[in-house]
């Protein structure tokens, strides 16, 4: 059969069609603003004027030539390794909770999820409250159990300790996906290890953690760029979300700070394209990396 | 003798099974205490008199319910908080529309039509997921500027015309996986067009799915304060609830005279979540479930 133009359009412009919305969006809203960006990055700009600069806003991130990156980098990375692996614990501690066979922990799914669901800029407002100095109830129950106030957000010294504690309120996000992961594994399973002589520290390491490693792999990946990009800073730690003495400053934040505050559309988007590099770098190495992940016997 | 002892040791393991279903209950309940005491905390403080809320003498009931502070969100500032929520629901009205049936439609071409170009499309659509906010933010930012958008509510709205994210269109996608080919073709075998076959019999048997996305797009949308503090900072702009609660936290200004106002209305901000959360608790969960990527 030879190639016809006019039975290759009609066999493919239903699907066309349908997909335009998708194709319109990704260029107006994805390709072309990142085309954009990378463009930016080689100039000072403001987005009305612009001078060439080269690799000048590369050269200033990567030879820590802006005296706050050192700092913000630092809180960064704490912040990513250490609220990632602390959700992913707790959580499954939780989720382990309320799997054991006990009619009635429905309930409690419900209520450990709900702190989930609390926006964002309610529970900045919210936390501010309740770890102030003055007024907040925090040091007010230490008080009552004889410990000394603390300092929370108020200090550098206590100040990402504090946002990690306050975090812990969000476990219930991982708490539903472990859940779901353990429903995923056949009890058959657990029931011949047990027969086998396996305790539930063995059952835990061969059974639970490699059939929940597709759900591991995957939040790890989705919080790693969510974690890498926060800016939940902005709704409690001061009007620029730094902290006291930078303690609480954050990658996200320093890209709206200069982006949207100081106008410097160039620079910040020379920060936007390195931790785009990065993210995308981070997700092939785990990607490549993923044998680990089990992903049933057949693949 | 043998018996009573048997009849001893299953009284002990009853007695044993009660006390651990018993602590297990207590340890959940405590933690379900600590995990619920923020926001109860802020129930509290929201019925306190502005006095309360800031006095150093903690006290963690009011002392005389203010239930008059709810009133107050929607006078106080003259009207400003009315005003946003009126915003708000405009945002949240055009995207729980304009998002499911533009996402539908581009995970129907990939579900159900075969068109020459369909994986690139899709791998290009997969990789957005991927793709930090921030990275696309600046260049929006100079767009809509260009286009007289700043400072008016079309940033959060009009980019959602166009499936609104890879993540609904892909869930949405998984989801007509499932429906029978079959179906379709005795439809088009009837002369159905394929838009008459995505509208009238795929779009409606799409509906669990659909309801997730819709009530997943109202709490993202009532809770943005980014957007808008990106998009449309100036002083005269158009506010969102979200956006105004936020403009009110970072007062910084503890001391103002309307911070039982701002806790009334982060209560408000958190009852609306709540709410359709219960309503739909089973498809949220499951939702959360099927997609394994909010966490």
């Amino acid at each position: 059969m030879k190639f016809s133009a006019k039975t290759f359009v009609k066999k493919n412009i239903n699907g066309w069609l349908f997909n335009l919305p998708l194709f319109i969006g990704l260029l107006v809203f994805t390709a072309i603003p990142m085309v954009m960006s990378l463009l930016y990055s080689f100039y000072e700009t403001d987005g009305i004027t612009a001078i060439p600069v080269g690799f000048a806003n590369y050269i200033r991130i990567f030879t820590l030539h802006d005296s706050q990156l050192p700092r913000i980098l630092l809180n960064t990375i704490i912040y990513t390794l250490i609220s990632i692996p602390l959700n992913l614990v707790l959580s499954y501690l939780l989720a382990v909770l309320l799997n054991t066979k006990v009619k009635g922990l429905g309930i409690f799914r419900v209520v450990y999820y709900l702190p989930v669901i609390i926006p964002g800029v309610v529970a900045g407002l919210l936390w501010k409250d309740i770890y102030d100095n003055t007024y907040g109830i925090f040091n007010k129950i230490l008080s009552f159990f004889g410990i000394a106030p603390q300092t929370w957000f108020s200090d550098a010294k206590t100040a990402m300790a504090s946002l990690l504690l306050m975090n812990v309120w969000g476990i219930g996000g991982g708490m539903i996906l472990w859940l779901s992961a353990f429903k995923n594994i056949p009890a058959q399973l657990y029931e011949s290890a047990k027969l086998d002589g396996a305790g539930p520290i063995r059952r835990f390491l061969h059974i639970t953690i490699p059939l929940s490693t597709p759900m591991i792999f995957f939040n790890v990946i989705t919080s790693i760029i969510g974690t890498l990009q926060y800016n939940g800073t902005l709704t409690f730690a001061g009007r620029a979300g730094r902290g006291p003495d930078d303690s609480l400053y954050m990658y996200g934040v320093k890209i709206y700070n200069e982006a949207f505050v100081r106008s410097n559309v160039g620079y910040g988007s020379a920060l936007s394209w390195v931790l785009l590099i990065v993210v995308g770098l981070i997700t092939l190495v785990l990607f490549k990396t993923s044998k680990w992940v089990f992903y049933g016997e057949d693949s | 003798m043998a018996s009573q002892t048997l009849i001893d040791s299953n009284k002990k393991a009853r007695i044993w099974n009660y006390s651990k279903v018993g602590v297990i209950y207590l340890v959940c309940i405590i933690i379900g205490i600590i995990l619920v005491f923020p926001y109860t905390f802020m129930v509290f403080k929201s019925l306190m008199t502005s006095d309360e809320v800031i006095n150093p003498n903690v006290v963690f009931f009011p002392s005389n319910p203010q239930w008059k502070n709810y009133l107050d969100i929607f006078t106080a500032d003259g009207g400003a908080y009315l005003k946003a929520l009126g915003n708000s629901l405009i945002v949240i009205l055009f995207n729980v529309i304009a998002i499911p049936i533009s996402a539908s439609i581009i995970a129907y071409s990939f579900a159900k039509l075969k068109f020459f170009g369909h994986k690139i499309m899709w791998v290009a659509m997969m990789l957005t997921m991927f793709l930090p906010g921030v990275a696309t933010q600046i260049p929006l930012y100079v767009m809509y500027a260009k286009w007289g958008w700043l400072d008016s509510l079309l940033p959060l709205t009009i980019p959602n015309l166009f499936g609104g994210s890879a993540f609904y269109i892909f869930l949405i996608h998984q989801f007509m996986k499932g429906i029978p080919q079959d179906l379709l073709d005795a439809a088009k075998v009837e002369g159905a067009s394929a838009f008459r076959i995505y509208w009238s019999i795929v779009l409606p048997l799409c509906k669990p799915v659909l309801i997730y996305i819709m009530v997943s797009i109202f709490i993202a949308n009532w809770g943005d304060f980014y957007g808008p503090l990106v998009y449309m900072s100036s002083s005269d702009a158009p506010r969102t609830i979200a956006y105004y609660v936020y403009l009110r936290a970072i007062e910084g200004d503890s001391a103002s005279q309307l911070a039982h106002v701002r806790m009334a209305a982060g209560t408000f901000m958190t009852i609306i979540p709540a709410i359709l959360f219960g309503l739909f608790q089973k498809q949220l969960t499951e939702g959360v479930v099927m997609t394994g990527l909010k966490g």
